[in-house]
């Protein structure tokens, strides 16, 4: 199994990689003992929205399907974790159950939207309106919930204003549970996305991740091998949504809120940007880009006031124009490019349609 | 009897004409030339803006109108050439740059022109049929967008001008190799392209407000009506936006805009589960 | 490492902040933090409001400060993004340890911002009217709600131009609660809803709307459509020759639409407001020539704006009175009652039990020329509904949202 860590499909197979993500990940264990709380907290958070942008990483850079759909899961696994937590509680461990439930109800909706699109062949940008349709749709629908009539059980939707009222997230310990907030959250989020990122490393250097790569490539000829390009993509969808969700309930439970301007335009679109930004056909350029520009975002935001905006536009634009196929993509071929030793592995062009 | 009916008619044009105008620009950019443009809002707020700078400077509606729409084509010619150009090979790109430019754009406006504008005014004239009173000006824009229509079918189908621009999008390099400049033949298609969108904003600006992301409530329809429309944009534009129209106009006079908003959004999902391919694949389809 | 690195160098930048003129005041400053959006779709509030704060504390930092205290403001620009006043209130609370928190202006931002106030057990004012019902110890809201401009408009309208109402309004939890508002008011007085309509927010088409009403023949609008987008319908009515008296609780003195549409669009658009910037008293008229001094090009000094500069002063007054910024001080403070400023509308108070505040209200109206008359002053109103339904915070603090749907379990 373990041997699938490495392969054609991921940037980043030699030991020096390897040697680098285990400092990394040692920097980031023992980051908290340095940092003031806010700090530690407001790390966890970017690390939040990191696994929504994975999700989209897998369904579109490895499978080519462009979905504008990762904030339309986000927000099921968002409300759903909401209610579930009104209503039955979140003492005993029941709020990883509830998170367990939201992603699984996420995964469900998924694999009804994705069977209506894949197996009816949609694609291109066909499939991202249609997503975009279902995503701005269930944005106005949540925008209209305000009234009383709107409840699940005890849990209000409460419309425009958003859901309130959730508990975070809490282990089950002897003597009471624990709250994960801050520095119990980031190590909670952490150690999740770091087995995120391995399992999604072991899953496209496998059979499945080959055969999504050659679809995306040329879906007629992967077709004519034999194999049944909708399973894959199918596969990758609803996995891919189901990382929305996790984002989804780790907002939620972060903030204790959530509305539907979290579902609609602009929000539907960041996930797109980020991925495209750091370079949607592998993995690691798309965990450490996302991460660093809703860092820079937040930077920008803060200290530059009303440039703000603009500067991040700027930064954009410069980027794609001088660092194609995305930034920490053109990073790491620079990186395996300088020491030319190790292995070197010939990438497919990603260039997709 | 005969109000009523005026009555739905009127409300079907306004609907029709809103997403006929909006996705002009759109059917250009992104329908024939396969760039995901992002900026489309901002062409149409700045569009919007120069018509109005142009209204206060004095000059007729209908003028300045017309410098709204030049204005906004002339911007989207320079840009074509500055930022576009580099990335015809590689259209998701384009969606990052677009992305970027509309920040830029909007925040720009906001810092330079600030947060608000003094409107126009519509012009003002109406009539009356039965108890219902109506604005002319609404059936002078149902009458822009069919003239919209006709001109960009003319435009790419009997002018010289035109037929280069399908070639180059079909096969740029066999294009140009039979004589065709190509970077020319981007840089107006996408001029034209632009001069849409600003046209859609100086039409619509006598009766909007005019903030600097006033572009944002035309984005999703755009978008919408492009790609129901399909593939070739000159076909299928037109039956997108009259089936669109019809369902919204239906479910906003049946439950409220709420719903006729969120049917849009499930008609478009249906119509693309039926017609994978958009009006456009199904119609050439029973053509052959 | 990457990460290591960028965040040592964020420590490193100075952070941004707003100080008054540099005085020797002694002591160690007050910090107040600050979060109006400046930028995105609602920059056109967030603008005057951020104004109103800055213009409060130059005038009290060259004043003395706070019992000797300068303040020390600082302000962050959430541009209209929900999870940004998240992080920013997290952020000014935890890591800049601010005394207080200000700000928010749709009430979606309000309800991110308390469940982190009330978790830290922060303090936090809200200026902006609103559809009130807010029943929370950590929260003081500046602006009107609904008894205070609702109960003083709806009557005079139907008294003056009829009992046949037609409501549009913005399809958010505003809209539904102020539209029910509408009919709670209007039952006792034998009024009648012809037609309601809600509108979701971005919608900038209304041609369906304005056929609606036609049928519907009310006599008079009752307009909570919210929103850069929405207002559209002020000049597509008016071309389609629907020119029916119209009340609202945020236009004119808020949204100031008669400044920016071309006359006649908002001809016979009435309002119930506490702050309009055509207001003439001497204490008002010193208050724009203030203003405007400091900020020439303001556009309009909407009520958003003047309760962001009322709130300071209040802040100041509570925290004398307390002599502490400690929230439970402070809270002290307003149970005795009596906790009252002069502002430049007329003398207001915050009330114990709602901790909201009573304001000087006045009926106004638009002509077709645009120019702003007053048709009638109701005096000082009191922000009497959540003490009346049972949210008394002088002994018990729900932290919960009320409306009447959805009131408090008597005790």
């Amino acid at each position: 199994m373990l041997h699938l860590l490495n392969g054609p499909q991921t940037m980043g197979n030699g030991r020096a990689f390897w040697a680098c993500a285990c400092l990394v990940l040692l920097a980031a264990l023992i980051y908290p003992v340095f940092a003031d709380p806010y700090d530690v907290g407001n790390f966890a958070y970017f690390l939040i929205w990191v696994f929504m942008a994975l999700g989209l990483c897998l369904m579109w850079g490895y499978g080519g399907m462009l979905s504008f759909g990762q904030t339309f899961f986000f927000g099921i696994g968002g409300y759903a974790y909401g209610v579930l937590s009104v209503d039955l509680g979140s003492a005993y461990g029941m709020a990883l159950g509830n998170f367990a439930l939201a992603v699984l109800l996420a995964g469900v909706a998924a694999a009804i939207l994705g069977y209506l699109m894949i197996y009816g062949r949609i694609g291109g940008v066909f499939f991202g309106i249609v997503t975009l349709a279902v995503t701005l749709a269930l944005a106005y629908f949540l925008g209209q919930t305000a009234g009383p009539e709107w409840a699940i059980g005890k849990a209000r939707l409460n419309g425009f204003n958003g859901m309130q009222g959730m508990s975070p997230l809490s282990l089950p310990w002897f003597g009471g549970d624990i709250d994960l907030e801050e520095t119990p959250l980031y190590y909670f989020v952490l150690v999740l996305l770091v087995g995120t990122y391995l399992a999604l490393r072991m899953l496209v250097n496998a059979r499945f991740g080959n055969v999504l790569v050659a679809l995306r490539e040329d879906p007629q000829r992967t077709e004519l091998l034999g194999y049944d390009v909708r399973r894959f993509q199918f596969g990758a969808f609803v996995i891919g949504s189901m990382l929305a969700a996790v984002s989804g309930v780790l907002y939620t439970a972060w903030g204790q809120f959530i509305t539907p301007a979290s579902i609609g335009l602009p929000a539907a679109a960041m996930p797109i940007v980020w991925v495209a930004f750091s370079g949607r056909s592998d993995l690691t350029a798309v965990l450490v880009g996302t991460f660093v520009l809703l860092a820079a975002f937040q930077t920008l935001t803060i200290y530059s006031e009303q440039a703000a905006l603009i500067l991040m536009g700027v930064i954009l634009i410069v980027t794609v124009m001088f660092v194609p196929h995305g930034c920490f993509v053109g990073l790491g071929r620079i990186a395996a490019w300088l020491p030319r030793r190790g292995r070197t592995v010939r990438r497919p062009s990603a260039e997709v349609g | 009897m005969f109000a009523d009916l005026f009555a739905y008619f009127y409300q079907f044009a306004d609907v029709f004409a809103f997403l006929v105008l909006s996705a002009a620009g759109l059917a250009v950019i992104f329908g024939m030339m396969g760039i995901i443009n992002m900026a489309h809002g901002e062409f149409i707020m700045c569009g919007a803006y120069a018509t109005t700078f142009a209204y206060h400077a004095g000059l007729p509606l209908p003028l300045a109108q017309a410098c709204g729409a030049i204005v906004a084509g002339v911007i989207g010619i320079i840009l074509e050439a500055v930022l576009i150009r580099p990335f015809y090979s590689r259209p998701l790109d384009s969606l990052l740059i677009t992305w970027g430019l509309s920040l830029v754009v909007t925040q720009g406006t906001l810092i330079v022109l600030g947060s608000s504008m003094p409107g126009i005014g519509t012009p003002s004239g109406g009539f009356h049929i039965g108890e219902y009173g109506f604005s002319t000006y609404r059936m002078i824009l149902f009458a822009a967008a069919l003239c919209v229509l006709g001109f960009i079918y003319l435009l790419f189908k009997r002018t010289r001008f035109g037929v280069h621009a399908r070639a180059t999008m079909q096969n740029a390099g066999m294009a140009q190799a039979l004589g065709v400049r190509r970077n020319r033949i981007y840089a107006l298609t996408f001029g034209v392209g632009a001069a849409l969108a600003g046209l859609c904003g100086a039409l619509y600006a006598p009766t909007m407000t005019l903030i600097p992301t006033m572009g944002a409530t035309f984005i999703v329809e755009s978008f919408v009506t492009v790609v129901v429309g399909g593939a070739n944009v000159l076909l299928g534009t037109a039956p997108a936006a009259v089936a669109l129209a019809i369902t919204r106009t239906a479910l906003n006079g049946l439950y409220g805009q709420v719903f006729g908003q969120i049917g849009l959004l499930l008609a478009v999902v249906l119509i693309i589960r039926v017609l994978p391919e958009g009006f456009s694949g199904w119609l050439a389809k029973r053509a052959s | 490492m990457k990460r290591r690195s960028l965040l040592s160098g964020v420590a490193a930048l100075p952070l941004f902040s707003i100080v008054g003129r540099h005085s020797a005041l002694g002591a160690d400053p007050i910090k107040i933090g600050l979060l109006e959006d400046i930028s995105g779709d609602l920059a056109m509030m967030g603008l005057p409001k951020l104004h109103g704060s800055l213009l409060a504390v130059e005038e009290i930092n060259g004043k003395g400060g706070i019992m000797g205290r300068e303040i020390k403001l600082t302000h962050l620009d959430p541009q209209g993004d929900n999870a940004r006043y998240q992080e920013f209130a997290r952020r000014l609370l935890q890591r800049d340890k601010v005394d207080v928190l200000i700000g928010g202006i749709t009430s979606a931002s309000r309800e991110a911002i308390r469940p982190i106030v009330d978790r830290m057990n922060a303090l936090y004012f809200y200026t902006n009217q609103y559809e009130g019902g807010v029943c929370d110890g950590n929260m003081i809201s500046v602006g009107a709600v609904p008894e205070q401009q609702l109960s003083t408009l709806i009557p005079w309208m139907v008294e003056k131009y009829g009992k046949r109402v037609y409501t549009i309004a913005a399809d958010y939890n505003f809209g539904h609660l102020s539209a029910e508002w509408g009919r709670t008011i209007l039952k006792p007085l034998n009024g009648q809803i012809v037609g309601e309509e809600f509108i979701p927010l971005g919608v900038s088409q209304f041609a369906q709307t304005i056929q609606n009403i036609q049928n519907a023949k009310p006599d008079w609008l009752y307009m909570l459509n919210v929103g850069a987008a929405q207002d559209s319908f002020f000049e597509q009515a008016s071309a389609a020759g629907l020119h029916l008296p119209m009340g609202s609780p945020i236009k004119i003195m808020l949204g100031f639409e008669h400044k920016r549409f071309a006359p006649p669009a908002l001809e016979n658009m009435h309002a119930s407001a506490n702050w309009f910037e055509e207001l003439d008293t001497p204490a008002a008229n010193d208050f724009k020539k203030r203003w405007h001094a400091k900020y020439p090009k303001e556009p309009y000094i909407n009520d958003m704006g003047y309760n962001a500069y009322v709130a300071l002063y209040m802040y100041k007054m509570l925290v004398e009175g307390a002599k502490s910024t400690k929230k439970d001080a402070i809270r002290k403070v307003i149970d005795k009652g009596g906790a009252c400023i002069d502002a430049p509308e007329g003398e207001i108070c915050i009330d114990p039990k709602s901790q909201h505040t009573s304001h000087h209200m006045r009926l106004i109206s638009v002509d077709a020329q645009h120019h702003v008359h007053v048709d009638k002053d109701f005096g000082t109103i009191q922000p009497y509904w959540l003490g009346q339904v049972g949210c008394d915070l002088t002994k018990f603090d729900p932290k919960e949202q009320f409306s009447p749907d959805h009131l408090p379990k008597k005790m």
